[in-house]
């Protein structure tokens, strides 16, 4: 060793006080300064430092600079070349890869005579070059900080080397003071120096010591070095198990000692810090002892038993560090530096409780943040509803899903088998608002609908009657209609309900219920009551029906009220709007639907109604009154079930036929992203461009799903309900959900399965492909078993069962697939599959119109179709709206190496 | 990293010419064993364990044969023998055969770093063979030298003269010693240790020092470990699969250290920083399935990775995610709390929804944004959650996660399973 260190100690220290680990006369060269780590963080440390940073150096980036809010940094590819420009530095900061760090550290001390200090960042160095490094720096005079450290800091001098301690924004934790600080932990270097803050301490100078095997300046070097720092009065020592460091420190100023990792000895390999494991003599239970005999103190310091003496205190918990520095100074006479700046007790500053019943020490109110963070969490609160990140929605939903194990899909978490069991209002608002209404929810979104179902003057119901009258399937028909709601129609509705929004944003509301909101506190200028008010021309009796029955209807909200208080007669659109934020606000609130979900519903509500009305003829539709029901029971006192029923059937329903068809919709909700109806939803969204959400037609989208359904998809419903009208056309059923019909339905399923197996053989013998399979039983999943069941159907069976209802047909069914099998005509019991359940719960509800000749069976098939296109119409605006805010532009686009040329 | 016993520990031996002891393996054919039996006298049959396994001895578990049929006897008695040490358990796999050595000296040695002297360090007695806490210290030498120069003849000879080595065992020590300075310190080891070195009597009457027992750890961070062309299989024992796949992202940037504490736990937390590590794994105990340091400013793509990881492993059977760290220096947590986010909603999407109660506690650079990215991916999976700044304890959000994991025991899974439409598995 050529320069003399500290006198005391058996190895070279040169650094005698706490004053000197970070002053503002120390220059400093960066090596590897480009690198990932260095480029974030020098820069804040030389602008904290007042440009302490002299050069760096990165290999192959001579002349470039790194630049900083202090100027910019000069690069050279090595040290030596920096030096030779003249610069000059005493302290070297290494941020190499490990496999790099010895030579680094190798060439600071070659080069430059006038280094003192190195600070090693590097993690993962390994031990073989740790003490070859030690040996380099012992025998040349040089004090090492580190490897794995964060560096060091002074709090008086504003002075920062190396590594990022107190983050990017240094002056927040690093306040002047009288603690020092040392510690075992880079991120507690700077955890400890915030926490004592808030009990008035402030720091003088932090070591991040590093916790790999070879800790270059450790405890004993810290504790000369605070004894000789004046500014220092008391000092915190942070401490993990592993290593000797500590044994036999000489303290002459008090210490509080957060010993740290009991636990840690039943690891048999170390987590994070390499150093950081100990065996029978240097675990943590060894330093708590240590420290404690130090201290002449024999228990652990907490707050409900808090030993300390003058000398010290012993923690084992880093939020105990202030207190017990409290305690420790007060036996030493001395006060905090400042007043205290907070506490540490829990304050959450985001979270979300899900509406769970949480006990009071899990449910903590959320806490105002401290600044500047509670104007930055202001800024964050801003942004209203949730945000998903846009990705390819090709084939893909985060609305549906189809478990391929069941084939049962669920709609925003709801399996179809539970909506079968909720009434239609719920289930038109589950893809809007992600989960299920209420009572007051669902009456307000059947007002909104029922609103628009009456076409009467519409260019929809023009449009919806021409398709029907060229011959078109009802697909068609509500697509024409569909059609003419396009942007032009709902921009007012759309504007309105962005304006609520705007409005009631930052307003503080979170239950659009709350009948103590003040209204006052919403500014109201003219144009927003141009907007929802409605001119003498505008004005309808609809629009003041629809609030009354919302008044009616117990479900009068916030913002039903505001559009009632702005001095005027409220627009329909102004009234859909208001319904919709309704209906919006509370899943909004707690981000589970997105803005752009929220400002569009009123086009889902209003298409909603137009495709419920346009299945029903022109007739129909008469000012005030739709199907001979005036718009007030229509909006009071008829549900859009009964409604539907209605326009099926043109008879109004009993409850029993009200549930089966809710059953029916419900179920046929979705079939996940894969079915063609949900791709030609996704499509006509994709080629608008989500990116662009605001160009994209909605009421075009709804159309897409209608075009991509037909015959095969959502007609063939009817077949199961015509293989049964054959099945029973010579035969008096009566009431098909009466079980005493007196039929002998083993014996006619067993008459059809042998004509049916007879059917097989001769098609054999012919070499033809057989007969056509049968509607309404078996499944290429639910297949293979001695005896077969779709879950679905068992699903029905047993709600059926539960209700004590019957259905004829779906007990034919049942013997059919045994009989089958008991001819020899299935080689085993098939399942009855989701389609033959359809078939019977249809054919039930339109029998005794069928029979009596009021149907014919052309307008069997359509209400089949039309069943399926009402349930489907929901399923379809969830994969809008989620592709909507989910997708790309043209994401559903197939790559032209996936598209085959046949031949 | 560890490896134990004379298998390996002969080869590694003849790396740097070390006598050692004839050892056959677990192959070895009854004529082998024969022959060793007839050219040493007897033969230890010691049971192989995968990493450092110690107190052998002591367990039972070394088996003396002066004819083949004892021998096969202690190779069926210990071929896949049990020995539990300390906290860990180890099953054998195989038995070595080791000739006997005849010896008047015993001699134990060892490298390793001194944290006491913070160089590397000898530790010598010549009355090996036993433990060597166990020892008179004026018969142990501990002598740190200097790595640059490396280990010495005159620094062995030297400690053997300051504990009164029998004259006879200096010279030969002095000779072999300094050899395994280059096993140590070129192949990457942290620790050396052999005991007992026999010192045998040679053709001439000079004593030979012959290894008869080998342990060492290497360093996980030093790549020179793979010179010495070992199998991995070697130290799968020190790794579960979870913490394997983890390992395969081990790199310097950013740290992806993990340890499973107890597969069963109920409380995923990945840990930043190697207090909160230290801190939270005491807290925690048995509730915790894994001990974590992931800071070190991981980058995107790694943390994403690391997250999926985590969650493919041991999501569905945690009550709480805790995502927990100090006030981080350099770490962004934007770009960690987005990685975690997204590898969540990611193992939502492919693997379902499962209920979890998520609670965060953090400090650092580009927080809010991070707190906000993470609180709109909960909000989106319907999951509660509580965010806590750096002004709350950690210490403090600790015990809140204990107290979630709590109430989730108690009921709160249920409930909140129910509220996000799931069926609990048994």
């Amino acid at each position: 060793m050529n320069r003399k260190g500290v006198a005391g100690f058996p190895y070279y220290v040169g650094i005698e006080s706490l004053a000197q680990v970070a002053t503002a006369e120390d220059t400093i060269c960066v090596l590897n300064i480009l690198g990932t780590e260095s480029r974030q963080v020098t820069p804040v440390s030389h602008a904290y430092s007042g440009g302490n940073v002299v050069f760096g150096t990165s290999a192959g980036h001579k002349g470039e600079v790194l630049v900083t809010k202090a100027g910019s940094i000069p690069v050279f590819d090595s040290v030596r070349e920096g030096l030779d420009a003249g610069h000059h530095f005493n302290t070297g900061v290494v941020y190499l890869p490990p496999s790099g760090v010895r030579d680094g550290v190798a060439e600071l001390i070659r080069v430059n005579p006038q280094l003192r200090k190195i600070v090693i960042l590097t993690e993962k160095v390994s031990v073989h070059d740790a003490r070859e490094i030690r040996a380099f720096a012992q025998s040349n005079g040089i004090d090492i900080f580190g490897g794995n450290c964060l560096g060091v800091a002074d709090s008086w001098n504003q002075i920062r080397i190396g590594g990022a301690l107190g983050g990017d924004h240094p002056e927040e934790s690093l306040i002047k003071g009288s603690v020092a600080i040392y510690s075992n932990s880079g991120n507690f270097t700077t955890t400890i120096a915030q926490y004592l803050a808030t009990r008035g301490w402030g720091t003088t100078t932090l070591i991040s010591s590093g916790k790999d095997v070879y800790i270059h300046f450790a405890a004993d070097e810290f504790a000369n070095a605070l004894a000789n720092d004046d500014r220092s009065r008391a000092a915190v020592m942070y401490i993990e198990p592993g290593g000797y460091y500590e044994q036999n420190l000489h303290l002459t100023k008090p210490v509080v000692a957060c010993v740290v990792g009991r636990w840690k000895s039943k690891l048999t390999r170390a987590v994070g810090h390499a150093g950081a494991m100990g065996g029978a003599g240097d675990n943590a239970e060894s330093k708590e002892r240590w420290f404690m005999d130090a201290f002449e103190v024999d228990e652990i310091f907490t707050p409900e038993n808090p030993v300390a003496s003058a000398k010290g205190a012993v923690v084992i918990n880093i939020a105990h560090i202030p207190l017990a520095l409290n305690k420790v100074a007060e036996l030493n006479g001395f006060a905090p530096d400042f007043p205290p700046t907070g506490d540490l007790t829990l304050k959450p500053w985001l979270g979300n409780n899900q509406r769970l019943d949480l006990p009071p020490e899990i449910d903590i109110p959320i806490a105002k943040a401290m600044a500047p963070y509670d104007l930055q969490i202001a800024l964050l609160r801003e942004q209203i509803g949730a945000v998903v990140p846009r990705q390819s929605m090709r084939d893909s939903s985060g609305a549906t899903r189809m478990d391929p194990a069941t084939q049962i899909t669920s709609v925003h978490g709801y399996s179809v088998l539970d909506l079968a069991r909720l009434p239609f209002e719920v289930n038109l608002a589950l893809p809007l608002v992600h989960e299920t209404v209420g009572e007051q929810d669902r009456a307000l979104l059947h007002i909104a609908v029922a609103g628009e179902t009456n076409l009467v003057g519409d260019p929809a119901l023009a449009a919806a009657d021409a398709a029907r009258d060229a011959g078109n399937a009802p697909n068609l028909v509500m697509a024409a209609a569909a059609c003419m709601v396009g942007p032009g129609r709902v921009d007012r509705a759309l504007r309105a309900a962005d304006r609520l929004i705007d409005l009631f944003g930052s307003s503080g509301l979170h239950d659009p219920y709350d009948a103590s909101f003040d209204l006052g506190l919403i500014p109201v200028d003219d144009e927003t009551r141009a907007l929802f008010l409605a001119s003498d021309e505008e004005a309808s009796t609809r629009a003041q029906a629809m609030l009354a029955a919302a008044d009616a209807a117990g479900g009068g909200s916030v913002f039903l009220s505001f559009v009632q208080s702005l001095g005027g007669r409220v627009h329909q659109d102004g009234v859909l709007a208001a319904i919709a934020m309704t209906l919006a606000w509370g899943p909004l609130m707690r981000k589970r639907i997105s803005r752009l979900t929220a400002a569009t519903m009123p086009w889902y509500l209003r298409l909603y109604g137009v495709m419920i009305g346009a299945t029903m003829s022109g007739t129909r539709h008469r000012p005030g009154a739709l199907c001979d029901i005036p718009d007030a029971e229509l909006f009071e006192h008829t549900t859009l079930a009964e409604l539907a029923f209605l326009a099926l059937t043109g008879k109004k329903p009993t409850a029993a036929e009200v549930r089966s068809l809710e059953t029916l919709v419900g179920l046929l909700i979705s079939n996940g992203p894969g079915a063609i109806s949900a791709q030609g939803a996704k499509g006509a969204v994709s080629a608008d461009g989500p990116q662009t959400p605001e160009r994209v037609q909605i009421n075009k989208a709804m159309v897409g799903f209608l075009t991509h359904t037909g015959f095969s998809h959502g007609g063939n419903g009817f077949e199961g309900m015509a293989f049964l009208l054959d099945r029973f056309a010579t035969v008096d059923v009566g009431d098909p959900t009466d079980p005493n019909h007196g039929l002998d339905l083993r014996a006619m399923a067993t008459a059809y399965a042998r004509e049916y197996k007879q059917q097989k053989a001769q098609a054999k013998e012919l070499g033809a492909s057989g007969p056509p399979a049968l509607p309404g039983v078996h499944h290429p999943v639910f297949k293979g078993k001695p005896v077969n069941y779709d879950p679905r159907e068992q699903f029905f069976a047993t709600t059926m069962e539960e209700r004590g209802e019957y259905n004829i047909f779906h007990d034919y069914f049942r013997e059919l697939v045994q009989a089958l099998f008991d001819v020899g005509a299935s080689p085993y019991v098939f399942c009855i599959n989701v389609d033959g359940m359809i078939a019977a719960l249809l054919l039930a509800l339109l029998w005794p119109d069928y029979q009596a000749g009021r149907i014919t069976e052309a307008e069997l098939e359509t209400a089949a179709f039309t069943v399926f296109l009402l349930g489907r119409m929901m399923g379809a605006a969830a994969e809008i709206d989620d592709h909507l805010n989910r997708g790309r532009n043209m994401d559903t686009r197939t790559p032209a190496s996936h598209c085959k040329f046949v031949t | 990293m560890q490896l134990t016993g004379m298998l390996y520990g002969a080869e590694l031996l003849k790396h740097v010419g070390f006598p050692t002891s004839d050892v056959l393996g677990p192959e070895a054919t009854e004529d082998e064993i024969q022959a060793l039996i007839d050219k040493c006298g007897s033969v230890f049959v010691k049971p192989v364990f995968k990493g450092g396994v110690g107190k052998k001895g002591k367990a039972g578990l070394i088996g003396r044969a002066t004819d083949l049929r004892e021998a096969l006897a202690e190779k069926q008695r210990l071929y896949f023998a049990e020995h539990r040490h300390g906290n860990v358990t180890a099953k054998a796999q195989g038995v070595t055969f080791e000739g006997a050595v005849p010896a008047e000296f015993e001699v134990y040695f060892s490298i390793s770093d001194s944290t006491v002297f913070r160089a590397p360090t000898i530790t010598l007695t010549h009355m090996g063979g036993v433990a060597i806490e166990e020892l008179d210290k004026k018969y142990v030498a501990h002598i740190p030298f200097d790595p640059l120069t490396g280990l010495k003849a005159f620094v062995i000879a030297n400690a053997l003269e300051d504990i009164g080595a029998p004259q006879e065992i200096i010279s030969p020590l002095v000779q072999h010693l300094p050899k395994l300075w280059e096993l140590f310190h070129h192949y990457g080891m942290t620790v050396l240790e052999l005991n007992p070195i026999r010192m045998t009597p040679g053709p001439s009457g000079r004593l030979l020092p012959i290894a008869c027992d080998f342990k060492c750890s290497f360093d996980r961070d030093d790549p020179r470990s793979t010179r010495l062309g070992l199998p991995a299989s070697l130290f799968s024992a020190d790794f579960s699969d979870f913490e394997t796949e983890i390992n395969q992202l081990r790199t310097y940037q950013g740290q992806s250290d993990v340890f499973i504490i107890n597969p069963k736990g109920t409380i995923l937390a990945p840990t930043f920083g190697g207090g909160a590590n230290s801190l939270v794994t005491q807290v925690l105990g048995d509730d915790a399935i894994i001990s974590t340091d992931f800071g070190g400013n991981p980058p995107y793509a790694k943390m994403r990775e690391v997250a999926r990881i985590c969650f493919s492993h041991y999501l569905e059977q945690a009550n709480v995610l805790f995502v927990i760290g100090g006030k981080a220096n350099n770490t962004d947590i934007y770009e960690t709390f987005r990685a975690i986010a997204d590898a969540l909603r990611q193992h939502f999407v492919e693997h379902g929804p499962t209920p979890v109660f998520v609670v965060i506690g953090r400090g650092g650079p580009k927080l809010v944004r991070g707190m906000g990215a993470f609180a709109d991916t909960m909000d989106a999976l319907g999951l509660p959650y509580a965010v806590f700044g750096f002004d709350s304890a950690i210490s403090e959000v600790v015990n809140y996660a204990q107290r979630v994991n709590t109430w989730m025991q108690e009921g709160g899974r249920e409930q909140l399973a129910a509220h996000m439409r799931l069926e609990l598995k048994a």
